[in-house]
């Protein structure tokens, strides 16, 4: 998913091209608007309010399908809402002004009740559900006729005036057709750089990582689909109005749905620009090909249509903002060269650690996967600025452990107890709550947010404690340069190396500034000079007190760091204590190399 | 999935309207894509036969008429070309539309603009239904499509069934879009005022692939007559499920759509077919006594577009623009209150249209005088059975 | 009772007619993992050609099995070639899925160009003659197809689970990356699971074909339905969707009875929901839905 993303600009040359690109859109949006009047056409009227009221609904929709990463087919249910909700009450006597928020607030609560469920599914199983949902309010609107009108639909009276959005002229018509596109893209503009819109993104990547960085998962996406369902409601009221007249079909229709998500995805799904370039440019050739073929012969104009789509999706996958992207990224002049600042820009002293009381407990921790026993009574504690080491073989259940002490798990007994910034216990039930109480954690398989850049990456660490985007940029930063990853601020997580990667992935979770720190291998398939680096930087995490755990398999590193190992094998402790004397135990050489070497 | 397309076009009506002697336009707003395309095509073919019938004759107020299309694809696409056909064509009044969903659209539009819309083939009641001034209809609706049902059960059916119209039970079934509803509501309201036993109101989608269930549910209502409003998918699906069910109803009324067309009965065979009653706008087997001019029409037609008419809804919108250019060379100017006060003197009685019906104005600008037609199919041809004077032959119950 | 076992019949004959649509799609989105929205449109191509077979050269519609099964293959796998592969490693799956609503579109609309939107009818040659089968009756079509589709399924799946092709197939399913390193051609295969998914339609087609008229528009319907009972039985279970296109046959003919014609589309799509949201596997499907952790 391409997100060309507004950033905040490190270089000149970033800022032109980001000003450059902000004029043309400016262009764009301002020909919306003058287009129209000035060429004073009914019928050209009416083309430049479609595109408004499509690009209003594309982008609303992109909240959802492309922020949040969920494809919805069905969000004609929104729109149809809204246009039922507005002409009841119109008919009734209400102003529209009013319908539509009341429509907006009935979408909302739908789109609370359709979605929750929904989240499970992912990519094709929730788009197959919206559709399932759409055809079941289609239906349900076809049979309930005394609300509805059923089939034979609901008229308008014609009653003129802005009052009832009903008017003879058009600009009127237009206005708020565009004021509506302007809600949207503010709307849609400012979740995107804002927290909300990190986190929508980050669990659009990696659901789980999110998770840890203590992104409430479910809570940002359904806010997501409620401010998009409002929008498209809103939209769907005006709509309504406009069309004086609506009926199920063409309300809750299947077709619009995709058509909807067809903008978005053809200007760039997951940018706030896309959906309203799909439509610039969509409907007007859509126009064409009617025009210049659809006398020709039946359904030939439709055969184009499908091909165009297919050549599109081909050769564009990206959409118009990707390749608007491509083109400035061809351009694009080389980044600072800001030297790379080192790890362990903190000093390491001498001093021996301060080891404190316990900060977390483990008790009796069981876990079966099927028939697998995982985890068989795993109970430790971890006290304050310590370093644990968790080892074990391959397949001793240390991960699992891991995902029971950070809530990924639930344990079928046993129980994960953490002392809160507030001096009490807690026993915290999920990812978001371990979070809170200031538990981070890293995997084993590295989770970057592949969409957004290193910083951006950071910054969703950050997030955790900062509301604001300045704020948390800027811890984003000073980790980042804390890291070592000061130069790649800007470049796209994936460009990063392993070791990069695993240092982006430590870098996220201490922009949480953690008290309890959970690292998952971040030293395996590292180099030595990595290694190496990795030992002074976690030594130096631990100087500001925090306590970690870690599962390490290089053992040359978890003798140098640990204040106390843990060995796990086949979901039992089999030795903790002191790592010189834990490793000349027999059970641990047997669990590790097979019985002759204990023997021996 | 069909996508259609949402849009307006710009420049159908450029190719068409490409003769630049162009005296006074009129737009024809029809579904010439989409799913609706193929009847939407063969109404605007009633109209363009008209035109240029009236060209021959001198045109309206002795100018040439040019017709210029939009495509109604759609509810919004409707309203983009209702505007297109009136600010940028400046036509003085709008010919449409087959479907109501789109004329309900666009009338509106022309409302607004004070541009007279006449409705040549839209049966929803809605389409006239909302005190608009600039709107007329020439053509019989749902209402009266459930009412000559209704008429052909008690004065036909129930007789012939040797049953009091009291006695006789009757399941409707119809496609559930809005077509289908109000033919089917109709029905129901005329049954229940003729006394009529109503056993089963039911809806279904169109794009249906089974209707056992249903047919299973007639048969255990035990119904004498059925009554199906429908396209052609459906009727075929109907008749072909019930005949293998072994429902043998006295009677089954089709409505519309699917029944009058020759394709449906070569789908499920002339000897299924045979004897089931068909409700309808005038199709070419009228008594031609009834429907002066028809076989003129259909002349016409074979030499334009070199092929028979595909159904008789370009007959009804030949006949409804006939009428309305008439009324508007008789008017002193094209202004709209000129075209609308020459239309509402429209006077022609029964008997003297190519339809066999007349024209006159009532209530809710809707021609009072619009009439359905009773067919049936007789040994492979849907032939006029109803009322007695369209009639060519005589209606055959429980044979 | 008597018209309960016809509706029981009914439902379980419909059901057969979805199974044979319905195993196609389960072995294309399970497999290849693509939801193939011109699925329907495959339907309406294999019918068109059953069509013009038969009024063309006068053939059985059963016969041109034997040319419409190699076409549709054919097609199948050239879609999935030159239209999905491309799109394998899109940052975005979504993409995908307007990769087939492109084709569904482009198929629907040159059907009506060359056809018109009239419905075509394939001569059924006796097929829409009756059985008695004790109390209940069903058309002798239906039961080729019911029987057909019982033959495409276990043959279907026998070939999984018996050949080395199958074998690589359902390896590839669960693990492309393993079975890449096994030396399985994957891309090979995806190419092949989608021809053979297309080829099942194909085959269905010739016997659906004679008992239904053919429209442009026919496989608008079916898809739907189709996508129901695939998630019903089970992503990529062959005998899932047999068992689950029964079931939603029987729901449809049940409801369509007992609760009414223009609320079954509603009911069927209810229970998809429920399933979906209750369990996600399917009810015959064996895949454990993602671990939480994995990425």
């Amino acid at each position: 998913m391409t997100d060309t993303t507004l950033k905040s600009a490190v270089t000149p040359a970033r800022i032109g091209r980001h000003r450059l690109g902000l004029i043309a859109l400016g262009l764009v949006l301002a020909a919306l608007f003058v287009t129209p009047v000035v060429i004073g056409d009914e019928f050209v009227y009416h083309i430049f309010i479609t595109i408004c009221i499509f690009a209003a609904l594309s982008t609303a929709w992109n909240i959802v399908g492309g922020y949040a990463g969920q494809l919805s087919l069905g969000h004609a249910i929104f729109y149809g809402i809204g246009a039922y909700a507005g002409v009841i009450l119109v008919n009734m006597g209400i102003s529209p002004w009013i319908g539509m928020f009341a429509g907006a607030a009935v979408a909302v609560v739908a789109a609370v009740v359709v979605s929750y469920p929904c989240f499970r599914l992912h990519g094709p199983f929730f788009a197959l559900a919206t559709i399932a949902f759409l055809e079941v309010f289609r239906v349900l609107a076809l049979h309930f006729r005394e609300l509805t009108g059923g089939a034979t639909g609901l008229m308008i009276p014609l009653k003129i005036g802005w009052e009832w959005m009903v008017f003879r002229e058009r600009l009127p018509a237009l206005i708020i057709a565009f004021g509506m596109l302007l809600v949207c893209l503010g709307v849609a503009w400012a979740i995107r750089s804002r927290r909300l819109g990190f986190h929508l993104i980050a669990t659009r990547e990696r659901e789980s990582a999110a998770r840890a960085a203590g992104v409430g998962t479910v809570k940002v996406r359904l806010f997501a689909v409620a401010v998009s369902a409002a929008l498209s409601a809103m939209v769907g009221t005006f709509h309504a109005m406009y069309l004086t007249f609506i009926e199920p079909s063409s309300m809750f229709s299947l077709q619009l749905s995709i058509q909807i998500a067809m903008f978005a995805l053809i200007g760039g799904i997951g940018t706030v620009w896309g959906p309203l370039l799909g439509a610039v440019l969509l409907v007007p050739i859509t126009e064409f090909a009617r025009g210049a073929l659809g006398a020709e012969a039946i359904g030939l104009h439709g055969f184009v249509y499908g091909v165009v789509l297919m050549l599109v999706v081909l050769f564009m996958p990206n959409g118009i903002m990707g390749v608007l992207a491509r083109f400035a990224s061809g351009r694009k002049e080389a980044a600072g060269d800001e030297p790379d600042t080192h790890i362990a820009a903190v000093a390491r002293t001498d001093v021996a650690p301060q080891i404190g009381d316990p900060v977390l407990r483990v008790e009796g921790l069981q876990k079966h996967f099927g028939g697998l026993h995982v985890t068989n009574d795993v109970s430790f504690t971890l006290r304050e600025g310590e370093i644990l080491g968790l080892i074990g073989p391959n397949g001793a259940g240390k991960t699992t452990v891991f995902n029971m002490l950070s809530g990924f798990l639930k344990p079928d007994q046993g129980s994960v107890t953490l002392l809160g910034p507030d001096g009490e216990w807690h026993e915290p039930g999920n990812p978001g709550d371990f979070a809170a109480l200031g538990l981070g954690r890293t995997f084993q398989i590295v989770q970057p947010f592949a969409a957004m850049t290193v910083e951006e990456n950071i910054m969703v660490g950050a997030f955790h404690r900062y509301h604001a985007v300045s704020d948390a940029r800027e811890a984003a930063r000073e980790t980042a340069h804390r890291m070592g990853l000061g130069r790649y601020l800007q470049d796209e997580a994936n460009s990063l190396t392993v070791g990069g990667l695993k240092r982006l992935e430590v870098a996220r979770v201490m922009a949480m500034k953690p008290r309890v720190l959970l690292l998952d291998e971040v030293m395996a398939g590292i180099n030595r000079t990595d290694v190496k680096r990795a030992v002074d930087l976690m030594l130096s995490i631990r100087e500001t007190g925090v306590s970690i755990i870690a599962i390490e398999h290089v053992m040359q590193a978890v003798m140098a760091l640990s204040d106390r190992v843990v060995v796990l094998s086949s979901g039992e402790i089999i030795a903790q204590g002191d790592p010189q004397e834990v490793v000349r135990d027999p059970h641990v050489i047997e669990a590790y190399l097979g019985k002759e070497f204990a023997d021996a | 999935m069909r996508l259609s397309f949402i849009m307006a076009t710009a420049a159908t009506a450029a190719l068409i309207t490409g003769s630049a002697t162009a005296d006074v336009k009129f737009g024809a707003l029809y579904p010439f894509s989409g799913q609706l395309a193929l009847l939407g095509e063969e109404s605007a073919r009633g109209v363009e036969i008209a035109v240029e019938e009236v060209n021959a004759n001198g045109g309206v107020q002795g100018e040439d008429v040019t017709l210029v299309r939009g495509d109604a694809v759609d509810n919004n696409q409707a309203i983009g070309e209702a505007r297109r056909l009136i600010a940028r064509e400046g036509v003085k009044a709008i010919m449409g539309t087959y479907s109501s969903s789109r004329s309900i659209a666009a009338s509106q539009v022309a409302e607004l603009s004070g541009v007279p819309y006449f409705e040549l083939g839209a049966v929803a009641d809605e389409v006239t239904g909302r005190e608009l001034q600039y709107l007329y209809r020439t053509n019989p609706t749902a209402e009266d499509m459930g009412r000559m049902s209704v008429q052909m059960i008690v004065d036909e059916i129930a007789p012939a069934l040797d049953k009091d119209p009291s006695e006789v039970r009757v399941g409707i079934i119809h496609e559930d879009s809005s077509y289908g509803t109000s033919v089917a509501g109709h029905q129901e309201r005329f049954g229940e005022e003729a006394g009529l036993q109503i056993a089963t109101v039911q809806g279904y989608p169109a794009s249906t692939v089974d209707m056992s269930s249903l047919v299973l549910d007639l048969q255990g209502r035990d119904v004498d007559v059925v009554m199906q409003t429908s396209y052609q998918n459906d009727s075929v699906l109907f008749l072909q499920q019930a005949n293998e069910s072994g429902f043998k109803p006295a009677a089954i009324i089709g409505g519309g759509g699917g029944y009058s067309m020759l394709p449906t009965a070569e789908a499920v065979g002339t000897d299924v077919i045979e004897g089931v009653l068909d409700v309808d706008f005038t199709q070419y087997t009228v008594d031609p006594a009834y429907a002066p001019g028809m076989e003129d029409f259909v002349e016409t037609y074979r030499e334009k577009y070199g092929e028979e008419p595909r159904s008789g809804h370009s007959l009804n919108n030949y006949v409804g623009a006939m009428a309305i250019f008439a009324a508007i060379d008789g008017a002193e100017s094209f202004e709209p209150d000129a075209i609308v006060e020459a239309v509402e003197q429209i006077d022609i009685p029964e008997g003297e249209t190519a339809a066999g019906y007349g024209i006159q104005f009532g209530e809710n600008n809707q021609n009072e005088r619009a009439k359905m037609m009773g067919m049936q199919w007789q040994d492979g041809k849907l032939v006029t059975v109803y009322p007695a004077e369209a009639a060519t032959s005589e209606m055959k119950i429980g044979q | 009772m008597q018209t309960f076992l016809q509706i029981i019949a009914n439902g379980l004959m419909l059901g057969g007619l979805f199974a044979i649509i319905a195993v196609g799609l389960t072995l294309i989105f399970g497999i290849v993992k693509v939801v193939n929205f011109a699925h329907g449109e495959f339907l309406m191509v294999g019918m068109y050609l059953t069509y013009l077979l038969t009024t063309g050269i006068g053939v059985h519609p059963y016969a041109t099995a034997a040319a419409v099964v190699p076409i549709l293959f054919v097609f199948g796998a050239v879609t999935q070639r030159l239209l999905i592969q491309p799109l394998m490693h899109a940052r975005d799956e979504h993409i995908q899925i307007f990769a087939t609503v492109g084709l569904s579109t482009a198929l629907m609309n040159l059907a009506l160009l060359i056809f018109g939107a009239d419905i075509a009818n394939t001569p059924n040659h006796g097929l829409r003659s009756q059985i008695h089968l004790g109390p209940v009756r069903i058309l002798e079509g239906q039961l080729w197809i019911f029987l057909a589709a019982i033959l495409l399924v276990t043959g279907l799946q026998l070939f999984l689970a018996r050949t080395n092709t199958g074998r690589a197939i359902r390896a590839t399913a669960q693990n492309r990356a393993a079975a890449r390193l096994m030396g399985i051609n994957d891309r090979f295969i995806y190419v092949l699971t989608f021809g053979i998914g297309a080829a099942c339609v194909g085959f269905g087609s010739a016997l659906i074909a004679p008992l239904y008229p053919t429209s442009p528009t026919i496989g608008t319907y079916f898809v739907l339905i189709a996508f129901v009972i695939v998630v019903l039985g089970g992503l990529g279970s062959i005998p899932g969707a047999f068992f689950g296109a029964l079931i939603i046959g029987l729901v449809d003919a049940l409801s369509g009875f007992y609760i009414g014609s223009d609320l079954r589309e509603a009911v069927v799509f209810g229970i998809f929901l429920v399933i979906l949201i209750l369990k996600p596997s399917g009810l015959f499907g064996t895949r454990v839905s993602q671990s939480h952790v994995s990425p």
